[in-house]
């Protein structure tokens, strides 16, 4: 109880911090002032613009969390996370394709769906390529994600050249690319965001014990009644999925599945249930503070938040590689 | 007994995110004022904006649009500028700096409380703010430049939304002169091959002009004819293609610390006509990378310096 205690403290301080952090720092009181106004700008602005893309940093934090997990959980490999399996990058392809080909589709239907399509199919590429190689160890999986990866990205700038208009479809494209949150309106958020957040997080849940009982090897995970291969499928679904919806609404950002994952297994331990619940929190606390930094550290400009995320990420990157190699 | 405090609290802490939820899906509506009196445009985008009439304060994103605004004698009601704006001089006086080279915030910009954001399509400045801005009802315009005719369009726009239509008038029939001016001279002359070079990579590749922009145009209207007029997407040329190419004229519209002279000593160079001759010049970026007011004048510099015989002297600006 005392760890949900200090979660939820955690939660609602990120929470504080990300509706603070603004181009402009404005003192508490003047915050207040502001967002009481309802003839200041800046007010509107956070009500509508700032406080939903909060709330949309921590749904894409905590799906990339718990992608992370679930993602380090079935290929039994710590590096394994949405964006360097190559999950992440074959959303952005989908994403792309869906915002610069005009499909007979409602726009945030294609997009969903294309993110999706793009996730799942990249990720039983990289997997098969790693299975191809027959080693049995988690760097094979890691550079097949990198070279899928560094493949889908030529593919993704090949399109933007191609169907570029010089406008706004590819300037979305690019920001996409360089991660950041993209702030729904409120009725999206309630509709869509929120809830396919949820969803996402139950059928991860779901996936929970069969995690735990793989984490013993195949061998005990069969016996112990856990159908192997088609519970691997199963996982890299609904994976992919969780993946998609982050990626649809922050673009690429890298190592929140990584890092995150990480330090909750350090504090409450392997078994996938809390593992998963704290860092769903712990991603969506994280997006939250680095998605305020972004707009706060060189105003008025915003520092893409996935530059801002590899750039704390990949240290860490290195840290687990070398503890992994000496063990 | 701890378990029955927290719930307690999540308890509580669930009643203050619904009543804040509920605040903030019934604000807008609370919000919606109605506007006493607007005009209406249709910007380059095709969107109908409702500008108030008259607007104050506006945020003029992008150098061209804070000259068009200039010429307009609008300076004094823009608040908010971006870094790269230098001209009129004293723009950067007291004004808000809205944003930069890594884009804009929609925030700084609420922040100054404009009634009119004016920006073009570049820098993720349409896709970042347009959203944003018009959330929070603040109208936005959006002004494309493909030709030096849509520069003229621009002004119209800007007259329209500002409640300045009669000057606008003035000022685009002014420096249509102008080019009538430009064109009566050297319309009827054969035109003049021109190579632009407007920057160069660390690996030696040079950057030139793409056509379907303002700047081709310009060199059009000035009587040259651009020797790489078939490039329409990518604009780096080799060094060899300009040798093949034999402009006559060179221009050069880079940093003020490239020296035109260099180029005539470039390995093989000597060989093209406009080196040959002696006429490679400079042209200030300014007059030719900025679509404002301004190009017109670029464009008297240009037509006076591939014609020095039929124009020296009787354009405005020649040297």
């Amino acid at each position: 109880m005392n760890r949900a205690l200090t979660v939820a403290v955690l939660v609602v301080v990120c929470a504080l911090l990300g509706v603070g952090l603004g181009a402009e720092l404005l003192s508490p009181p003047a915050w207040m002032l502001a967002v009481q106004d309802t003839n200041d700008p800046l007010g509107r602005l956070i009500w509508q613009w700032r406080v939903p893309r909060v709330i949309t940093a921590f749904c894409v934090g905590a799906s990339l969390g718990v992608a992370g997990v679930v993602f380090q959980g079935l290929f039994r490999n710590p590096l394994a996370e949405p964006y360097l399996l190559g999950s992440a990058a074959g959303a952005s392809v989908g994403a792309a394709i869906a915002l610069l080909v005009p499909l007979a589709m409602p726009a945030w239907f294609s997009l969903s769906l294309l993110a999706f399509a793009g996730s799942w199919g990249a990720t039983w590429v990289v997997v098969a390529m790693a299975r191809l190689t027959g080693v049995k160890s988690g760097t094979s999986l890691i550079l097949a994600g990198v070279a899928v990866a560094a493949l889908l990205s030529a593919v993704r700038s090949l399109l933007m050249l191609v169907l570029s208009d010089d406008t706004v479809n590819v300037q979305s494209v690019i920001s996409w690319t360089l991660g950041g949150i993209q702030t729904p309106y409120w009725s999206e958020l309630a509709g869509v965001v929120i809830p396919l957040t949820l969803l996402g997080f139950l059928a991860c849940l779901t996936l929970a014990r069969g995690l735990d009982f793989l984490g013993l090897g195949d061998e005990v995970a069969e016996s112990m009644g856990l159908a192997v291969e088609s519970f691997i499928r199963r996982g890299v679904l609904i994976a992919a999925a969780v993946t998609a919806l982050a990626v649809v609404w922050g673009g690429l950002i890298g190592f929140i599945g990584l890092v995150v994952p990480h330090i909750v297994r350090w504090w409450v331990g392997a078994r996938h249930g809390s593992l998963m619940i704290y860092s769903a929190l712990g991603g969506g606390c994280a997006l939250m503070v680095f998605d305020g930094l972004s707009r706060s550290l060189l105003p008025p400009s915003e520092i893409p938040l996935g530059l801002l995320t590899v750039m704390v990420g990949v240290p860490f990157f290195l840290l687990v590689l070398v503890r992994e190699s000496r063990r | 007994m701890p378990r029955v405090q927290v719930s307690g609290v999540a308890y509580r802490l669930l009643c203050t995110v619904t009543t804040v939820l509920t605040l903030a899906v019934a604000l807008p509506n609370a919000l919606a004022s109605p506007v006493a009196s607007t005009t209406l445009v249709r910007d380059a985008l095709g969107r109908e904006v409702a500008i108030p009439d008259s607007p104050q304060r506006i945020v003029s994103l992008f150098a061209s649009n804070t000259e068009l605004l200039a010429a307009l004698k609008l300076e004094p009601r823009i608040v908010g500028i971006e870094d790269f704006t230098r001209y009129p001089p004293g723009i950067r006086d007291g004004r808000v700096i809205v944003g930069g080279r890594l884009g804009f915030s929609a925030e700084a910009i609420a922040r100054v409380r404009p009634d009119l954001v004016v920006l073009t399509p570049a820098r993720g400045a349409a896709s970042t703010l347009i959203r944003p801005l018009s959330l929070i009802g603040i109208p936005v315009i959006v002004l494309m430049h493909s030709n030096v005719e849509q520069i003229f369009t621009n002004l119209r726009l800007l007259g329209r939304a500002a409640s300045v239509d009669g000057h606008a008038e003035r000022v685009v029939s002014d420096l249509r002169a102008r080019l009538n001016v430009v064109q009566a001279r050297v319309g009827t002359l054969s035109p003049v091959r021109v190579y632009v070079e407007t920057g160069e990579n660390d690996r030696g590749a040079l950057q030139t002009l793409r056509e379907g922009t303002y700047t081709a145009d310009a060199v059009r209207l000035a009587g040259g004819r651009n020797v790489f007029a078939g490039l329409n997407t990518i604009t780096q040329v080799s060094a060899e293609a300009v040798i093949r190419a034999d402009p006559q004229v060179i221009f050069v519209a880079r940093n003020n610390s490239f020296d035109p002279a260099s180029i005539g000593r470039r390995p093989g160079w000597q060989a093209v006509s406009a080196v040959r001759e002696g006429r490679v010049y400079a042209i200030p970026r300014a007059l030719l990378l900025i679509p404002g007011p301004r190009v017109v004048e670029g464009v008297e510099k240009m037509a006076a310096l591939l014609y020095p015989l039929t124009v020296y002297g009787a354009v405005k600006g020649a040297p």
